[in-house]
């Protein structure tokens, strides 16, 4: 069952679905290199007391003169007046963004698609399986378990990067860690500074210690990886319907209309980013879709 | 703790033999000890003999190949229960194909490799347990070094370029 998300909460009129709102750049935090989390809050302010969004959910940004992208949004949900946005520059869009400075404007659309569902999954174990820039749709939920930890079972992190410098938010490791959940971390490259593992994110189930009957699996990051993490999933009897995905596609509209990031049957934009593994099945492991 | 005692004891938290029967258990803890090593300190460097298989049980050991123009690169790390240096009981390996060095302070079960392939020979039911094991590992190397070589973060020039 999918959990209810907040639906464009800026914009209640449909006509304004797809014009922006005008927030302010009020903090900057570099994340790794190429990497930022710009923390945005809206200048209407009965806007900003309605805001709300998901775990898992994306606004699409705006600069004028360069145009939008999707990006998830990584902050906490309970605090929705300041809403993180953990960005790539790999773009023209989030070039400009790299441009931002602090008390700058962006337009932001949204929330928009559907959302991981934490809440259903209390009393669970949990297993959050990232890969580069996939921790960032993610920490949202990690602010949930830190938020609720009673909550929940046992919480284990599974995260994968390039090299030790392209790890996210390696100055929250310990606060998460010191709420009792369990972070593994590895890099595909590394320099002999690094007391760390090599590796690769999928490697990580090996050596995870959970619950498999009573474990839900939520993962983020490149789709080859995301494959991997399904397959050792599955084979420690993890059923289908306790695995989720965030996808990454060309998102554009927001609203599904446009079709730039349909995927088979769904436009991912609408009826995703989050999917349960057990419907993505039938299209996820097709080529060219 | 006596040193058989610490051996058998490290030999009975290591899943790959907690369901075998006495007497295989018996015959691995005869081509079995236990090796320390202090961090940043070698277990083996590439072009060694291949004299051990190794299982860990305490530490991080990373698996290093040395290219000239690059050093040393290290390529995967073994955690507790993972084990190093499988090929030396292949048949057709003979010297070790990459380096091992302690990232922390470890300890190891270092079994024989020749010792362990002659007893593989004698039993085969025991053979095939190892075998099947070494399999499952050599299969798990495989997949993490296709996943590398795929480069998963990379990101390619062109792509996105409109985000």
């Amino acid at each position: 069952m999918r959990p209810e998300v907040p639906v464009a909460a800026i914009a209640h009129q449909a006509d304004k679905l797809l014009s922006p709102d005008w927030a302010k750049v009020v903090e900057i935090t570099p994340e790794a290199e190429g990497i930022a989390t710009y923390w945005l809050e809206l200048e209407d302010e009965s806007l900003r007391q309605r805001y709300r969004f998901a775990h898992g959910q994306f606004n699409m940004l705006y600069i004028p003169g360069y145009g939008e992208a999707a990006i998830s949004i990584s902050s906490d949900p309970e605090k929705p007046d300041r809403i993180g946005h953990t960005i790539r520059f790999v773009g023209n869009v989030t070039r400009a963004v790299s441009r931002l400075k602090v008390a700058d404007q962006v337009g932001l659309r949204g929330p928009f698609g559907t959302a991981w569902p934490i809440e259903q999954y209390k009393g669970r174990d949990v297993v959050l399986s990232a890969g580069g820039i996939g921790l960032a749709p993610l920490r949202p939920v990690i602010y949930e378990i830190y938020n609720h930890r009673e909550d929940y079972g046992k919480v284990v992190i599974l995260y994968g990067a390039r090299t030790p410098k392209d790890l996210l938010y390696v100055n929250e490791f310990p606060v998460w860690e010191e709420k009792d959940i369990e972070l593994m971390v590895t890099v595909d490259r590394a320099d002999q500074d690094w007391t760390g593992q090599v590796g690769v994110v999928p490697m990580l189930f090996y050596r995870a210690r959970f619950d498999t009957n009573n474990t839900v699996v939520f993962s983020c990051g490149p789709e080859i990886m995301m494959r991997f993490v399904v397959f050792e999933g599955l084979a420690r009897r993890i059923p289908p319907e306790h695995i989720y995905l965030s996808l990454e596609r060309n998102m554009k509209c927001g609203q599904g209309m446009c079709g730039h990031c349909q995927m088979g049957p769904f436009f991912i934009c609408k009826d995703g980013p989050v999917y349960c593994y057990e419907e993505l099945e039938p299209y996820f492991h097709l080529e060219d879709l | 703790m006596d040193q058989e005692k610490e051996l058998i004891e490290c030999l009975q938290a290591i899943p790959w033999f907690q369901s075998i029967s006495e007497k295989h258990f018996s015959m691995i803890a005869s081509v079995a000890k236990i090796v320390t090593i202090d961090r940043g300190e070698w277990l083996f460097k590439q072009g060694d003999k291949q004299e051990s298989l190794y299982v860990v049980i305490e530490g991080r050991v990373s698996v290093e190949l040395y290219s000239s123009v690059r050093g040393y690169l290290r390529v995967f790390t073994a955690e507790p229960m993972d084990v190093v240096g499988f090929s030396s009981v292949t048949p057709v390996v003979r010297q070790r194909t990459a380096s091992a060095r302690a990232v922390l302070d470890s300890r190891l079960l270092a079994l024989d490799s020749a010792g362990l392939n002659r007893l593989c020979e004698q039993d085969h039911e025991l053979g095939y347990i190892v075998m099947r094991r070494l399999a499952n590992v050599a299969a798990s190397r495989v997949m993490i070094c296709r996943l590398q070589l795929v480069d998963l973060f990379a990101h390619p020039t062109g792509e996105d370029e409109n985000a």
